[in-house]
């Protein structure tokens, strides 16, 4: 399937784009995964998370679970449809380089 | 034309992409207690079976068979090796569970036939001394057969 280009301002920015690719390869992601392997506080990851969100690119469902509260995130649909369109974006900025690759003969 | 800063954003952007689509290849794992049941399980069935007591040989056989099926599902797949994540099914091969049933049946006709050479040498308890030789093969082999499904899978879609 052909995905349309599309830059997307959201997703772009350097934290909440490591965490939607992070999310996209994953069918769900507990908090603390995203949180320690980006390395960023809860109130910072929260914060993206809120944002993400509010956009619908992603679900968030809490549960307890043993008396231990947990969260899982997830992309939604439209989450990855933005993701997948905003990568193409950027292969297509990539690939219109002058510097771009030239395929070898 | 696009080139400069643009590109050069373009370019750190996917870089990263790459990098957290790594992170999650790194987390295909098949949990290690698994592996160490299974080896568990296999020495337990050897010396059952050297008992020579058909009924238990074939309650034992059974009650591995019935608690490996109720653990195998949800395991095998490789995707939820952390208990952190469920890992895509498109970045994991959907024949990791062919392979390991088909190694352990494999290892099931090993255990046979390494014990019916030490039967042939009047080897006293062959079925475990041979069970014992598998369930090492089994867990050391199953951690390193998981990494080589995860290179695969971070060769995969970095191609």
């Amino acid at each position: 399937m052909t995905v349309e280009p599309r830059f997307d301002e959201l997703i772009h920015p350097s934290t909440r784009l490591s965490i939607v690719a992070l999310l996209a390869s994953a069918d769900w992601i507990d908090f603390a995964f995203v949180r320690d392997h980006l390395k960023l506080s809860d109130s910072a990851l929260s914060k993206q998370f809120a944002t993400l969100e509010e956009a619908g690119y992603i679900a968030i469902e809490r549960t307890v679970i043993k008396h231990r509260r947990r969260v899982q995130v997830r992309l939604t649909p439209s989450g990855r449809q933005a993701f997948d369109g905003h990568v193409a974006a950027l292969q297509a900025i990539v690939s219109l380089s002058p510097t771009a690759d030239l395929p070898v003969d | 034309m696009i080139n400069g800063p643009v590109e050069n954003e373009a370019r750190a952007a996917l870089e990263n992409i790459e990098r957290r689509r790594q992170q999650i290849v790194a987390m295909i794992n098949i949990p290690w207690w698994y592996w160490g049941s299974v080896g568990i399980g296999w020495i337990a069935l050897g010396a059952i079976t050297d008992l020579h007591n058909p009924w238990a040989t074939s309650g034992g056989t059974l009650l591995f068979g019935a608690a490996h099926a109720s653990i195998a599902w949800r395991v095998l797949d490789g995707r939820h090796g952390s208990g952190q994540l469920s890992v895509r099914a498109n970045l994991v091969s959907r024949h990791v569970p062919f392979y390991v049933l088909g190694g352990l049946i494999a290892l099931a006709a090993l255990t046979a036939l390494f014990a019916t050479v030490l039967t042939m040498h009047h080897v006293g308890h062959p079925v475990t001394i041979s069970s014992v030789f598998v369930a090492i093969i089994v867990i050391i082999g199953g951690p390193l057969f998981m990494a080589a499904v995860r290179r695969h899978a971070a060769q995969t879609i970095t191609s």
